[in-house]
């Protein structure tokens, strides 16, 4: 089981950790997303110990599995839900922002939206 | 009930003033107001605690162990204080110039309750909940402005932020993983327990989160792009305030839970320290543009609080703190006069120039004392060198931004409001104030220290 959580975890980072340097912007969300779940099952696999569902009345003479892992995961999963829909909101934004921009100045940098802007240089 | 207050006062106070345009006036009167009085409050708490020791109060009556600790001491104080006072500066100076975005004044108070409960909280994993309510609040702030520039700015700061969130929420979990408790005395009491090996290894994705955060040397690259591209407000912010996170992080887990760790690491930290100071010292020379050129001081100056950490004892340790808060004010001077055109802002960038250099009598020369005086006792002489080289170089690479920026460009631009230059100015003869008269803030930071280090409160 612990051979099996850690293949999983180093997947889905290595995946994320892949998908994060890419130019493109929704793939770079990918990233982030598949990076902070492998994060939410190490926080799992921390308190890996086979058991009893931790609920009262507590069987006597039993072990039990540890309970705090999961309200520790559950926080993480909520926190990483809200700061992917904020990634999002910016992503959409910057594309907009972009596209508006292009059809003002013509884009000749040949990328699309989607990707990060490029940097200008600050004239000085 | 006090350490309470000025979590809630910020909290209720932003989710009060969220649904209001923020580009309306009295909005921001309201969000300043609410900013002094959460500072008042957290003046009145720091006030106990120096009197009277730490305050602590667990969440809910649980009985200690279960419930969530909170808890105020020197250390926390110390941050709290320094990081809502440049919080309310920049937010008093944006609104003296004119909002631009609905939701600043908003963000700006959640960002103060996220940073106040990073430092007041005794719990490992509440520390990462704040931490996150802070980080969330100033995503959204980087994109102020809303040009591509600033947009590309915030991603690559949200998308470098949100991996050293990540590497710190390993950290976390493996340190309840090896200890069984989240509570940061029980950490502290068990991680000596556990094997040396696997907490050196906790300690190391810590450094690399908190490193991430500060904007040390070999995490650095994110610095420069991001502090170019943002509002200077809004710089001021992250570079000032935001950032405490990771000097605080560092001594609180650092010097806090695992000494052992830390000073097995210190030679190394020193060095990481001391390449930090020259590299961001000799960067900042060439860059054409102010805020790269103070981002890349800033890569410099965090080096310093490094080495100190390195250092240790309680010599080392107040020198960390009081570096962190001096390189506070003066990044907040410096990011904030950037912004403005117009007399008296130069004679602001100036002064506050002359404290990242060490020039008597600004605060940071107390800074550079403090860092001189732990390597002095140290014996480590190279490291007396570096402090000497660092502060000339700052001095030449600041110089060259006002060369430019203040005495070479045609003053065509119509001045900035007056209000936000006679609040910089006043920020930056705050400087020289703390520089005349520094016992209070040396013995704040020797407060701290002590706080860390088990004496005093």
């Amino acid at each position: 089981m612990i051979l099996a959580l850690a293949l999983v975890i180093s997947v889905l980072f290595g995946c994320g950790a892949f998908l994060l340097l890419k130019r493109d912007l929704i793939r770079m969300a990918g990233g982030i997303i598949l990076i902070s779940n492998a994060a939410n099952l190490f926080i799992v696999s921390a308190g890996l110990s086979r058991g009893r569902e931790p609920i009262y009345p507590l069987p006597a003479g039993e072990r039990i599995s540890d309970p705090v892992v999961q309200a520790l995961v559950l926080t993480a999963i909520v926190i990483g839900f809200g700061t992917v829909a904020v990634l999002l909101g910016m992503i959409y934004r910057t594309y907009t922002a972009r596209l508006a921009k292009a059809v003002d100045e013509g884009d000749e940098t040949g990328r699309t939206p989607m990707s990060m802007p490029p940097e200008d240089r600050v004239a000085d | 009930m006090l350490l309470l207050l000025p979590l809630a006062i910020t909290w209720f106070g932003a989710v009060a003033l969220a649904p209001f345009d923020g580009r309306r006036r009295a909005v921001g009167v309201v969000a300043v107001g609410v900013m002094v009085a959460a500072f008042v409050a957290l003046v009145r708490l720091g006030i106990t605690v120096w009197t009277s020791g730490p305050v602590e109060m667990v969440a809910g009556d649980w009985p200690a162990g279960i419930g969530i600790r909170l808890r105020a001491d020197g250390l926390g104080i110390a941050f709290a204080l320094i990081s809502l006072g440049v919080l309310l500066a920049a937010l008093a100076y944006e609104v003296l110039g004119g909002v631009h975005e609905r939701s600043l004044p908003s963000l700006v108070l959640f960002m103060s309750t996220g940073l106040t409960g990073v430092f007041l909280t005794a719990d490992i994993f509440n520390f990462y909940v704040f931490f996150e309510i802070a980080m969330t609040a100033s995503f959204v702030l980087a994109t102020y402005g809303k040009q591509v520039g600033h947009l590309r700015a915030a991603l690559t700061f949200m998308v470098v932020n949100l991996l050293g969130s990540v590497v710190f929420l390993a950290g976390v979990a493996s340190l309840y993983h090896v200890t069984g408790t989240l509570d940061m005395d029980g950490v502290a009491e068990r991680v000596n327990g556990a094997p040396t090996a696997s907490v050196l290894l906790i300690a190391v994705l810590i450094f690399v989160a908190f490193g991430l955060k500060l904007g040390l040397f070999p995490f650095h690259s994110w610095v420069p792009l991001v502090y170019r591209d943002t509002w200077p407000a809004v710089a001021a912010m992250l570079s000032a305030a935001l950032a405490n996170i990771g000097s605080y992080g560092l001594l609180r887990f650092g010097a806090g839970l695992m000494p052992r760790e830390l000073s097995l690491t210190a030679s190394g930290l020193i060095v990481i320290g001391s390449l930090g100071i020259l590299y961001g010292a000799i960067q900042a020379v060439s860059p054409r543009t102010a805020g790269e050129v103070i981002a890349w001081s800033s890569i410099g100056q965090v080096g310093y609080i490094l080495v100190a950490l390195g250092i240790g004892g309680p010599v080392g340790l107040t020198a960390a703190v009081l570096y962190s808060i001096i390189n506070s004010l003066n990044k907040l001077v410096l990011f904030l006069a950037v912004g403005l055109r117009g007399w008296l802002v130069g004679a602001a960038f100036a002064l506050a120039a002359f404290s990242v250099a060490g020039v008597p009598p600004s605060a940071g020369f107390f800074g550079k004392v403090a860092i001189f005086r732990a390597g002095a006792d140290a014996d480590r002489v190279p490291l007396l060198v570096l402090v000497v080289v660092g502060g000339a170089l700052s001095l030449i690479y600041l110089f060259r931004i006002y060369q430019r920026d203040y005495w070479a460009r045609n003053h065509a631009a119509p001045p900035s409001p007056l209000g936000a230059r006679v609040l910089v100015l006043v920020l930056a003869c705050g400087i020289v104030f703390i520089g005349l008269w520094p016992e209070p803030l040396l013995a704040l930071s020797a407060n701290a220290a002590a706080a860390l280090t088990g004496g005093g409160s």
